[in-house]
């Protein structure tokens, strides 16, 4: 029985104490993700009693107000509650291979978990584990590194996150100067990391003998020093990691990691993507509801043009946002659609989301400038989103070798003109 | 006259494309073939252009029911669903074997809208001519009075004591009423009423004497527009589409005809912003980041549209047309002008001044951009729709909604 199965099965109520076995004998061979074979936007009774289930566990145990909680504390996150999602719903291995103590779901399927997060601003270190850390083992296709740490990232009890980044905020190999020696020994510093001071497991790209390699550093390594810093999106903590001669086991192929990094990095991009159309889609509520609530001029508010059509502005935007993910979703991790697909969702939500941030808080004129107001918390998650897995306008720089092969396809001369970018 | 084999439609979708293909190297006429399958455009447009061979053909697909699939079989139809009706159409389109886009009125929007609303009459007389492409239609509803506000037309229809009706008004955007030989009319029949419910729809002969199209020259330098005079014209009560005094409703079947099935499949694939990139790369614009960071963000937000029309096209398996349509209405006419200012920039000065006869297309574009924000409902109509249908907010006052016709102000 698949996850989705039981969860199909199993309406959510109070917190239940079935406890789930994975099948332990390995039933499929895939490299990142199942393979999602239905056709684009076929959503399954399945999806929508996913969305359904992890929409009513958030709304009881994480609503906005609780992100607020955590975020105004400087809480990391409720771990009784990340145990909970993992133990009792299984959300953190819902898309890892059963081999691994997963449930052999889809990328689609956490794309959908991803979404209800977005929504209510779930934060704390599900996504560095289950969107960077995770897909980066997968995709490292070191058998024995994921044997090791994914089941235990899967049952809940191990949190982990992805470092590449060096304060240039660019997701490029020459950007990565932390070196590996060759006993695997890491110097160099890394940040912002997502969750980076709390964090179990770290899995770091860093440049050694062979190339750039992905590196698993454990918490308490020798030499790893990490500092919390200031953050504008209170609901993912960052920090700043600094590696000292730190020992750490280096998996995948050595020379191997930067690929690694770019997959799990796509598959991080649609999730991201999908928490971003979750959000936007909790802004156009809350705003669609007060413009039809809240009284000027003796009309409500959102009879005036002025409003209606920024509204309509960002329900189109919306839309199309969704689109966006959810193709890239429904694409094999792996493949040239998915790459095009994830590249797209990211430049397109990333923008999208920020811009919607901007018009709640327009909408709802000075009570939306105000601390207690939600709009602030959606705003401040949106700009962050935007530069944690590299700014939309060096996504959009990454989509231009595709972008000249759909023009050579349409206008063969593209293909034989000499095109030469300067650097 | 040809004789036409049926075709058959099996019930999975890729036997549905495989049969009619095959069907349709069946029947095309050898030299179309020839020169579809060699990729020759050139062959295949001249041969399309020339009115007795593609009169010749379109007889011939409409016998087959594959210019009207979603149609009953006895009105000329298939019968089939708008989806599995896009399959055909897909194929259509592969061959070059598809009606021009001047028929969309006729099979668009005047076809489903006499199967709804026509007498059997009506329905014998005019859906099998439709269906083999013997007629054109225009449509004529927009008036200089009656832009966004369409209810507030007053072209007026006095029924005589023969039963005929006397028409007299004037009618503006009607593409190709100077070709047409049937025109979708919309006329005021009681000024007593509230604007919404005094008007009657006709199906109109276009020769009838009265009838008077003008062309009228677009901003682009083009004239497929007109606009139509009508003055003493009398129209049997026969033409008549629908119960007097409730030709709104009528309109609305008109108006609502999105999911036709007469469209292939939607994809995301080559779109305006790649032949822009094509061109930037031939002008070395491409070799401008800002130019390449637009254009790339134009891409995506292409293919972010064509998405939303995937999903759109799956969620609405019915076919019935809904305010999502809006929603891609609005991006759609966005995009078109950021792509037409855009396409400008590639080549700055080409886009300005040209030799004799060489005005490059980037111009075209950049003239016709504001069409999608303007035709079949503007920008702000749409926001409308999607905030009031959409997002559950107030429907925009309309102060004389209820006032009879002949008492609201003019202006």
């Amino acid at each position: 029985m698949s996850r989705v199965d039981f969860l199909f099965m199993c309406r959510w109520g109070p917190l239940s104490d079935v406890r789930l076995t994975p099948p332990s004998h390995s039933l499929t061979l895939c490299p990142v993700y199942a393979e999602q074979r239905d056709p684009e936007f076929g959503w399954t009774g399945e999806h929508r009693q996913l969305r359904e289930t992890v929409r009513g566990l958030l709304a009881e145990r994480a609503p906005v107000s609780r992100s607020r909680e955590l975020a105004e504390s400087g809480a990391r996150h409720d771990a009784a509650l990340y145990s909970a999602l993992a133990e009792q719903v299984g959300l953190q291995g819902l898309a890892l291979p059963e081999r691994f103590g997963g449930y052999g779901g889809t990328l689609l399927d956490l794309a959908i978990v991803a979404e209800e997060m977005g929504r209510v601003l779930y934060g704390g270190p599900f996504f560095p584990t289950v969107a960077l850390a995770a897909p980066a083992l997968m995709a490292s296709a070191d058998e024995e590194a994921c044997a090791e740490y994914l089941p235990r990232i899967a049952d809940g009890s191990v949190t982990a996150t992805l470092a590449v980044v060096e304060g240039s905020g660019v997701w490029s190999p020459d950007d990565v100067l932390t070196v590996a020696d060759a006993g695997g020994r890491l110097t160099g510093a890394k940040f912002p990391v997502l969750d980076g001071v709390d964090a179990d497991l770290l899995v770091v790209a860093a440049r050694g003998p062979e190339g750039i390699s992905l590196y698993v550093v454990e918490g308490g390594a020798e030499g790893l020093q990490r500092s919390a810093l200031e953050i504008l999106d209170g609901t993912r903590r960052m920090g700043r990691v600094t590696f000292d001669a730190t020992p750490a086991r280096r998996i995948g192929a050595p020379g191997h990691g930067w690929a690694a990094v770019t997959q799990a990095r796509e598959v991080a991009s649609v999730l991201m993507a999908a928490e971003q159309v979750g959000a936007m889609a909790a802004c156009v509520e809350l705003t669609a509801e007060y413009a039809r609530t809240r009284r000027q001029f003796g009309r409500l508010i959102g009879s005036f043009q002025g409003v209606k059509h920024r509204l309509a502005d960002m329900a189109v935007r919306l839309e199309m946002s969704r689109s966006a993910a959810y193709w890239a979703a429904w694409q094999d991790p792996g493949t040239e659609e998915f790459a095009f697909g994830a590249g797209t969702a990211r430049s397109f939500c990333s923008e999208a989301c920020l811009q919607t941030g901007q018009d709640t808080i327009q909408l709802h004129g000075g009570i939306g400038f105000t601390w207690e107001h939600d709009a602030h918390l959606y705003l401040r998650r949106a700009r962050a989103d935007m530069t944690v897995l590299g700014t939309p306008a060096q996504v959009r720089a990454e989509l231009e070798t595709t972008v000249l092969a759909a023009a050579a396809e349409l206008e063969p001369t593209v293909a034989t003109h000499s095109i030469e970018v300067p650097a | 006259m040809t004789v036409t084999l049926p075709v058959e439609l099996p019930a999975d979708d890729a036997e549905l494309a495989d049969a009619v293909a095959s069907w349709l190297r069946q029947n095309l006429p050898a030299d179309w073939l020839a020169a579809v399958e060699a990729g020759d455009r050139a062959t295949v447009e001249r041969i399309r252009a020339d009115r007795d061979r593609a009169a010749a053909w379109f007889d011939v697909l409409g016998e087959a029911g594959l210019a009207t699939p979603t149609w009953p079989r006895e009105h000329g139809g298939l019968g089939l669903t708008a989806d599995r009706a896009s399959i055909v159409s897909e194929q259509l389109v592969r061959y070059s074997a598809e009606r021009p886009n001047q028929d969309f009125v006729g099979l668009a929007l005047a076809g489903p809208t006499i199967l709804e609303w026509g007498t059997d009459e009506q329905k014998a007389a005019r859906l099998p001519a439709l269906a083999r492409g013997r007629e054109l239609w225009c449509q004529l509803f927009s008036e200089p009075g009656a832009g966004s506000d369409l209810a507030a037309l007053s072209t007026r229809a006095v029924q005589q004591e023969d039963g005929n009706w006397l028409v007299n008004g004037q009618k503006v955007w009607n593409s190709y009423a100077h070709l047409a030989d049937f025109g979708l009319l919309m006329t005021r029949t009681d000024p007593a009423a509230p604007k919404h419910r005094g008007i009657t729809y006709f199906l109109l002969d276009m020769r009838t004497p009265g009838v008077e199209p003008r062309p009228l020259k677009q901003m682009t330098g083009d004239a497929e527009f007109n606009e139509t005079f009508l003055t003493d014209v009398v129209i049997p009560d026969s033409a008549r589409l629908g119960p007097v005094n409730q030709g709104w409703a009528v309109a609305i079947t008109t108006l609502m005809q999105e999911r036709n099935g007469l469209s292939g499949r939607p994809a995301v694939g080559p779109g305006a912003s790649d032949a822009l990139v094509a061109r930037a790369v031939a002008t070395g614009a491409w070799r401008d980041p800002l130019l390449r960071d637009r254009l790339v963000s134009a891409f995506v937000e292409e293919r972010s549209l064509q998405m939303t029309t995937i999903r759109s096209f799956v969620a609405a398996g019915s076919g019935a047309p809904t305010a999502e349509g809006s929603i891609r209405k609005l991006a759609h006419a966005t995009l078109s002008e950021k792509l037409g200012v855009l396409g400008t920039e590639l080549e700055p000065d080409g886009a300005i001044a040209w030799d004799a006869h060489e005005r490059p297309a980037a111009v075209e574009q950049f003239l016709a951009m504001k069409t999608y924000s303007i035709a079949g409902g503007t920008s702000e109509i749409q926001r409308n729709i999607i905030a009031e249908r959409v997002l559950g907010l107030p429907k925009d006052p309309d102060p004389e909604r209820h006032t009879p016709f002949q008492e609201r102000s003019r202006g």
